[in-house]
């Protein structure tokens, strides 16, 4: 399941899972909540920018000779 | 990794030099500085993010992101071209973790709610970057409540839940940076993604949604 929704199956077995849910809801509403969880996660989690001085820091870094 | 010789590279990065040669690269250096800022440095805010998740502080995450790109700049020559770039340096920076924090940190699978949500206070006027891009149901969520509930879960399904979905790795690079067999990555994504829709669903019935009938946005 986890698989189908990250889209790591194989051809045939993407093939095998689609044929698979269209005649079971189970398995069909179960793939659809969680790819609404992955959506939720991916859209909405909080992301924080890395601060200025530590970018700086690592620019630094490859300007210095090791 | 030493990490006082870093501490002392980021308040006087040239002390050992001399001031004359401080800036001067030779053209194996310089090409291999392009190389490095076009490759690695642009995936700093993904990997502070991650560093954030792991030590739940920013000073830590901010020394740990500096710790990873000096370790990774020292052994960009390893690095094999034309693999994933951004894969290597989540490996390098949860190797550092491991090595500095595992021994004295949290136990896995026992996360401190209070710590989470100070954390979470102190850092929330940084600037985010998400969008909110749909009504309904999904736009109930704050970004506050995804992330506390990503956070609420135990170690092992949040770290493999922000490794794919957040960074978009395949299972085999999860796989290598856990080091976990892919059918565990696997296993874990799924347990994971069912505990944090009850929690995200949960968030959503107090905002009056009912969560049962609601379809993929
Ligand atoms: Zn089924």
């Amino acid at each position: 399941m986890s698989a189908a929704v990250d889209g790591e199956l194989t051809l045939n077995e993407q093939e095998g899972f689609e044929k698979h849910i269209m005649k079971c809801p189970t398995c069909f509403s179960e793939f659809k909540e969680a790819q609404k969880t992955k959506s939720i996660i991916k859209e909405k989690i909080t992301r924080f920018k890395a601060p200025q001085s530590l970018v700086n820091s690592i620019l630094k870094l490859t300007e210095t000779p090791l | 990794m030493n990490i006082y010789r870093i501490k002392n590279m980021s308040s006087s990065p040239h002390k050992k030099n001399a001031p004359a040669q401080k800036n001067i690269l030779s053209e194996k250096e310089k090409i291999k500085q392009q190389e490095f800022q076009e490759e690695a440095v642009g995936h700093i805010n993904a990997l502070y993010n991650y560093a954030l998740h792991l030590t739940m502080n920013p000073d830590d995450a901010h020394d740990l992101v500096q710790e990873t790109y000096l370790k990774a700049y020292k052994f960009f020559d390893s690095f094999e071209k034309g693999t994933n770039c951004k894969a290597w340096l989540f490996k390098i920076l949860k190797n550092n973790y491991i090595n500095k924090f595992r021994k004295n940190a949290r136990e896995p699978g026992k996360v401190d709610y209070d710590l989470i949500k100070d954390f979470y206070h102190s850092i929330k006027d940084t600037q985010s970057d998400s969008e909110d891009l749909n009504a309904g149901y999904f736009r109930s969520l704050m970004h506050d409540e995804v992330y506390q509930a990503l956070n609420s879960l135990p170690e092992e399904f949040k770290e493999v839940i922000q490794l794919c979905d957040i960074e978009g790795f395949t299972y085999e690079e999860i796989a290598n940076m856990v080091e976990s067999p892919i059918g565990t990555v696997r296993s874990r994504l799924y347990r994971g993604r069912k505990l944090l829709r009850s929690k995200l669903n949960e968030f959503a019935k107090k905002h009056g949604y009912n969560t049962d009938n609601e379809e993929t946005p």
